[in-house]
């Protein structure tokens, strides 16, 4: 066997070089190339693995880390939220430290398709609910959820057409920073992100924490 | 030299410049010189019919110095290299020249962000600017920066400033540069700081005193700034445009 391969190049060395650099470069070039699954479902699922460290594998989000819980939200608002993040429009106020987090890990989907396929598969995901873990009287919220119930609908199970995400099952912990954020116009600042600039006021109804802390309360008590 | 590949942009550039030549000339000169040397023993020495092995100890005096005049001349060229990189140390990190601005730079997972003065020119009251991914500053002026982190080890580092710093959590570090070449500058982190270090990017532009007060007047006025464009210091749409590409 050593014997045979020895011989190679005697027999042919110009041929053997030319082979051996062919190959080495056919190889090199082809492991730039994306040779990973086309179809958009295991695209999806091989893309989540970026989002694993903070979201964790089932989606269901961490607090220690201010990943929210997005197994199961609707594959459009994930997808829009992700390319608020790639153009700038999220996650670049000076204060939005979780945003700033999420911005790179928006900007490390390649292309507009695999942001629909990553979106794809977090709404594919069984959605997760989470024992409250905020102070709140839902009775007291019930009443402040009437401005809410407009856009987000009176089970918090959202509406589409008005950009409004579902929020019933979602953490309370991460509503309430959000509102929070929307109040000091960490969120809804941009010019360009339309809406979040429409959520703005209606986060500055709500007249303190207590009032957050109770319409998130009763956010937790709906079953969209 | 090192111009002609990566632009030098702060008074200091050159001097790290000339330092970093002088190093790379007296190593390469010695790794070069080393190489010769080993190839050659090996050839000469290599293995040939009817030539027994030999154990060399290296006490005669003929070998011995195959080990101290190497040696020596390391230890020359260490002072060659330590004399000039103290003098450079001294006068950037040891020496403070006239501040005539502060900004405070702020590393997290993963961005950099900036607090400077608004038009009043003091630092922390109501009027200052605050900017995520972009530092916009005056070209011919001293800066002193106020280096934090908001969660874990990064380090700032402005390649054309010749410049580099690790920012510790629980630490405010104080360092100075002074541009003086007008033009935008790539802003990295060098520290290995989690999933998106590799997309912790910023820039630094470096304006005239006329474009600078431009500035100043559209980032301390939102409402101004929106009218014209969309507010570049606040999205940093510029970088992430660059990164997508």
């Amino acid at each position: 066997m050593l014997a045979n391969l020895t011989v190679v190049p005697k027999v042919a060395p110009r041929r053997f070089a030319l082979w051996t650099l062919l190959i080495s470069f056919g190889g090199l070039g082809l492991s730039g190339c994306r040779l990973g699954p086309t179809d958009a479902a295991t695209r999806g699922k091989e893309l989540f693995e970026t989002c694993v460290p903070c979201h964790q594998p089932d989606g269901s989000g961490s607090p220690v880390l201010g990943a929210p819980n997005i197994a199961g939200m609707k594959e459009w608002y994930v997808e829009k939220q992700l390319e608020k993040f790639r153009d700038g429009i999220r996650g670049t106020h000076f204060s939005d430290v979780e945003g700033m987090r999420m911005r790179p890990m928006a900007l490390s989907l390649p292309t507009d398709e695999d942001v629909k396929a990553v979106a794809h598969y977090v709404e594919s995901l069984p959605p997760v609910r989470h024992a409250s873990s905020l102070p709140g009287d839902p009775r007291a919220g019930a009443a402040l959820y009437a401005t809410c119930s407009a856009c987000h609908g009176p089970n918090g199970a959202g509406n589409q057409d008005l950009g409004a995400p579902r929020i019933g099952g979602i953490d309370d912990w991460y509503l309430a920073t959000q509102l929070r954020k929307f109040k000091r116009g960490v969120r809804g600042a941009d010019s360009r992100d339309f809406d979040a600039r429409l959520m703005r006021p209606m986060a500055l109804t709500l007249a303190d924490d207590d009032a957050v802390r109770n319409v998130v309360a009763y956010i937790g008590t709906l079953r969209p | 030299m090192l111009e002609r590949y990566l632009t030098g942009a702060s008074t200091y550039a050159h001097s790290i410049d000339h330092l970093f030549l002088l190093i790379a000339a007296l190593v390469g000169f010695w790794l070069i010189v080393a190489e010769i040397a080993l190839f050659w023993l090996s050839f000469k020495f290599r293995r040939k019919q009817g030539r027994p092995t030999q154990y060399v100890t290296g006490e005669e005096k003929h070998l011995a110095r195959w080990v101290t005049i190497p040696h020596l001349l390391v230890i020359v060229c260490d002072i060659v290299i330590l004399v000039p990189a103290l003098i450079v140390w001294f006068n950037i990190k040891q020496t403070n020249p006239p501040i005539e601005q502060t900004v405070r730079v702020f590393g997290q997972q993963w961005a950099w962000s900036f607090q400077q003065p608004g038009p009043d020119g003091i630092l922390d009251t109501a009027d200052d600017i605050r900017t995520v991914g972009e530092l916009h500053v005056t070209v011919n002026t001293t800066y002193r920066f106020e280096l934090r982190s908001r969660d874990v080890v990064h380090s700032f580092a402005v390649p054309s400033f010749r410049l580099k710093q690790d920012a510790l959590p629980g630490r405010t570090i104080s360092g100075w540069f002074r541009p003086n070449r007008v033009g935008t500058y790539d802003i990295q982190c060098t520290q290995i700081c989690g999933i998106g270090h590799a997309l912790m990017a910023g820039r630094v532009i470096v304006e005239t005193p006329q474009e600078h007060a431009a500035w100043l007047i559209r980032a301390s006025n939102p409402a101004l700034a929106e009218r014209e464009s969309p507010p570049a210091s606040a999205t940093g749409a510029s970088i992430v445009a660059e990164v997508r590409r």
